[in-house]
């Protein structure tokens, strides 16, 4: 057993050239070429469609490429050979975006399913032994966690972390065994400072040689963590280039490409109008608790774009749910436009003019398996009920509501599942800016959103500003909420504190209070 | 309505995502796949020697129509809690409990007919009430308290029927309801057709049926935008006690008394038809008109096969089959076209 097996330094340790696969009608990738170095990050950039999640896939035998090959380690293979087994021996590993745990048993048994269970000489299970062998790769995964917890109990944060462990537990048994791990979307439900660690595990491991590909939509996370940096369009790759020369418009002007002028969202304050704030009142919270939130107080104007931050589980969406009344806080009242709204109290919040979109978009927002149509209309139903349901005019609404927030469907009446996740989203402020709402929450607003998606989804949001609405966003996005915000408060201890205003808010300003407050965290009681 | 286009976005917004062309046809195939093959049994039984005598005649079509009544009106009731998401397995027994309840009133108490009617339908809104209640406010699952429900149910006949078949004084008026026609249509065929417009109306053309099929993608969804779930879902399971309580009546006047069967026997070929129902007209969803071609198909198939000599046997032979192809082939379909 020789201590490093790289006697001849590959170049690569792995290429994939002319790999074209197309579905129906649609060339989803068009001869497109892939290398990982090895001890780097490669980050596959791309709009939704763009071919970055299918050359994954081609990669992991979860589609048959129709063409190319594959250099693996030295070794060529036909693209067309891959099964998702032959991937798995060559040694290439993938976590997709759907992380594939099972929520209800342990983490143990988690990393045991996708290998096996070790058992006794009787044949038996031994928990034992699987315990002890995935409580060493959660250390060196730096995931704080014991291999009999729940993967449903874990944060989403750190799912991703144990489903990454899981796709690389054998490196554990077979050190020699070179692998590259490919990473779909990794970030897409991760909370910025989750991002952060994530990244530095990544980082970590990239430095002892593994090779990694990151599929994203976020270009900032990009330009951080990345040493090469793919980009996808239509299928090609348009642009391969090394992440250090690489900056901001010139990675978005090529996401965009030349068809589709992105115009950059000007910051709230570069937007020329005064201030908002002066204006009426529109939401007030007042000494609302419900754990983790204590005592919080909130007032926002109309008009004005208003972000909260905070860690992981410091109450944002707890914030944002017990205004539209689906938490009851334990004590406190919210007003809206003066008014105390009653609390637990969902159909009297919308009432009074509020609009919620979820954090979790599958689980709490979407109606999957009906049309465009029918979700982007589940809030407003009764508008189109004269003794019947008045089909053709929900329909041109519709079909009004697509054109309108640039939502990419062939139709509405295709499922809602058929759409990508920028689509998706776009369909859920819809439905409730269709409603010309006076207070709009939004909860993490572009997770799994592309880029080019995210700039009309925010267009969207100021746009609705603009018209008078109040809008609270809780992102963990800091980049998000200093393009969008015209003030940000961060969460801490269960208070409303940090308050950035017009002016100083900058990704990093934010980073440090949310940061500090963690510092902070300890001493008070 | 004020139309605010300050976003108007660019004209590829609507560009095609690419797909096939062959989709529509493959829709409609879908869509229609139940309805062909039942003018395709149709005409084989119709021209088929062994059942061509009996098959096509009007005496036959009025049997076979009388006799799916009760099945269509259990299958319907089981459809309006299935659109939000739940099960209801008690729809057989509320109809047997209800149909004992009302031939009981009438042989034992020789209470008036419109009094025997309200006392059914109490038994099936009451039942649809608990039901709801125990679903949807204390979060129980839906297949299994009915289960219980249909189970206690069952019990409860035989406690009153001591297994005997109950005839005795049964009104005369609704006897003939059962038995004779109007203008050469069975008269239940009236109350059946009505039910059905009513369901389908209610499930497809109001918001309160949108709400329903809301809860049934999406639960969590459906709260958050404003459907009062709890309400919703227990209205459906009380609607489907009436329904059920409406087949148990129409039963009654079909048999001109009352059995001591526990209804679990009607209950299975009325799910099977909602679900063959789910793989046509609106494919991938319960739906009204679907589970009407489910009801005649395998009422059409039996008879025709029974005429032609089939055995006893064959009849939930071919329910079970009819069942497991249907599902199949929407699957299949369901693939290609996703």
């Amino acid at each position: 057993m020789p201590p490093s097996s790289k006697t001849q330094a590959a170049a690569f340790s792995l290429e994939a050239r002319g790999i074209s696969k197309r579905f129906g009608g649609t060339q989803a990738l068009d001869d497109a070429t892939l290398t990982l170095r090895p001890g780097s990050i490669n980050a596959l950039l791309g709009g939704n469609g763009s071919g970055k999640s299918t050359i994954v896939k081609c990669l992991t035998g979860v589609y048959r490429a129709d063409e190319g090959e594959v250099l693996l380690h030295g070794r060529t293979m036909s693209a067309r050979d891959i099964s998702p087994v032959v991937a798995h021996r060559a040694g290439i590993r993938v976590v997709h975006q759907d992380l594939a745990l099972f929520d209800r048993a342990s983490i143990a048994e988690n990393f045991a399913f996708a290998d096996r269970f070790p058992t006794t000489p009787l044949g038996s299970v031994s928990w034992s032994r699987l315990n002890r062998r995935v409580a060493q790769i959660l250390e060196q995964h730096s995931i704080p966690a014991r291999p009999t917890d729940l993967v449903g109990g874990l944060r989403p944060a750190q799912k991703t972390l144990v489903a990454i462990a899981r796709a690389l537990q054998d490196q554990q048994d077979q050190p020699d065994q070179e692998m590259v791990l490919l990473l779909d979307e990794p970030t897409a439900s991760l909370p910025e400072r989750e991002v952060a660690l994530l990244f530095e595990a990544l980082r970590e491991r990239a430095s002892q040689g593994q090779s990694l590909a990151i599929v994203t939509h976020r270009l900032s996370e990009v330009l951080a963590v990345a040493d090469d940096i793919t980009v996808f369009r239509d299928g090609r790759v348009v642009g391969a280039l090394p992440a250090a020369t690489a900056d901001h418009d010139e990675l978005l002007s090529l996401l965009a490409g030349p068809t589709r002028q992105v115009q950059e969202v000007g910051t709230a304050g570069e937007n020329g109008q005064g201030q908002p704030g002066a204006g009426r009142v529109a939401v007030e919270l007042q000494q609302v608790s419900a754990p983790p939130l204590a005592d919080a107080d909130l007032v926002v104007h109309e008009g004005e774009i208003v972000g909260v931050a905070g860690l992981l589980g410091s109450g944002r969406s707890t914030l944002l749910n017990v205004i539209f009344g689906c938490r009851k806080p334990t004590s406190g009242m919210v007003r809206v436009n003066g008014l105390p709204l009653q609390p637990g109290d969902v159909a009297g919040a919308m009432a009074a003019g509020v609009a919620l979109v979820p954090e979790n978009r599958l689980r709490d927002a979407a109606f999957s398996t009906v049309s465009v149509r029918e979700n982007v209309s589940a809030a407003v139903i009764k508008e189109f009920w004269r003794l019947w349901m008045r089909a053709g005019r929900e329909r041109a609404e519709a079909q009004r509501l697509a054109r309108k927030y640039a939502i990419k469907t062939r139709d509405v009446e295709q499922p809602y599942l058929h759409l990508s996740g920028g689509n998706q989203q776009k369909v859920i402020l819809a439905r409730w800016l269709r409603r010309k709402p006076r207070i709009l929450l939004l909860d993490e607003p572009t997770q799994g959103v592309d880029a080019v998606a995210r700039m009309e989804i925010y267009r969207a949001i100021r746009d609705a500003a603009d018209e008078g609405c109040a809008i609270i966003v809780a992102s963990s996005d800091h980049d998000e909420l200093a393009l969008l915000c015209h003030r940000v408060v961060v969460l801490q201890a269960g208070r409303v504190g940090g308050h950035l205003s017009h002016g100083t808010i900058t990704p990093d300003a934010i980073t440090r209070i949310v940061q500090s407050v963690s510092a902070s965290l300890e001493p008070v009681r | 309505m004020t139309q605010t286009d300050t976003a108007d976005a660019p004209a590829q917004a609507t560009e095609p995502h690419g797909r096939q062309a062959a989709r529509p046809l493959l829709h409609f195939a879908e869509r229609y796949a139940l309805a062909g093959l039942l003018v395709v049994v149709g005409v084989f039984f119709t021209v088929l020697p062994a059942s061509s005598q009996i098959f096509p005649t009007a005496a036959n079509i009025q049997i076979l129509a009388s006799s799916q009544a009760v099945t269509l009106l259990i299958a319907l009731a089981a459809l309006v809690p299935l659109a939000a998401g739940f099960f209801d397995f008690s729809a057989g027994a509320v109809a047997a409990a209800s149909s004992v309840v009302m031939a009981g009133m009438m042989a034992n108490h020789g209470l008036p007919l419109w009094t025997c009617v309200l006392a059914a339908f109490a038994v099936g809104l009451t039942v649809g009430f608990f039901n709801g209640i125990a679903v949807c406010v204390f979060g129980m699952n839906s297949f299994v308290i009915t289960l219980a429900a249909a189970t206690l149910l069952g019990g409860g006949i035989q406690w009153y029927t001591h297994g005997q078949t109950i005839s005795k004084n049964i009104s005369p008026a609704l006897i003939d309801f059962g038995s004779l026609t109007w203008g050469g249509i069975p008269r239940v065929l009236f109350v059946v057709a009505g039910a059905t417009l009513g369901i389908y109306y209610l499930v497809d053309q109001t918001p309160y049926g949108r709400s329903l099929r809301a809860m049934g993608d999406n639960p969590s969804a459906a709260k958050l935008v404003g459907i009062p779930v709890v309400r919703t879902g227990v209205g459906a399971f009380v609607i489907a006690g009436a329904l059920a309580s409406l087949a148990g009546i129409t039963l009654t006047a079909r048999i001109g008394g009352a059995t001591a069967d526990n209804g679990t026997a009607m209950i299975f070929p009325a799910l099977a038809a909602v679900f063959l129902g789910a793989t046509a007209i609106r494919p991938g969803h319960f739906n009204v008109f679907g589970t009407v071609f489910g009801v005649t198909l395998v009422a059409v198939s039996v008879s025709g096969l029974t005429l032609a000599g089939a055995a006893d046997w064959v009849n939930p032979v071919f329910n079970g089959a009819a069942l497991a192809v249907a599902v199949m082939i929407s699957s299949y379909l369901g693939k290609r076209t996703r």
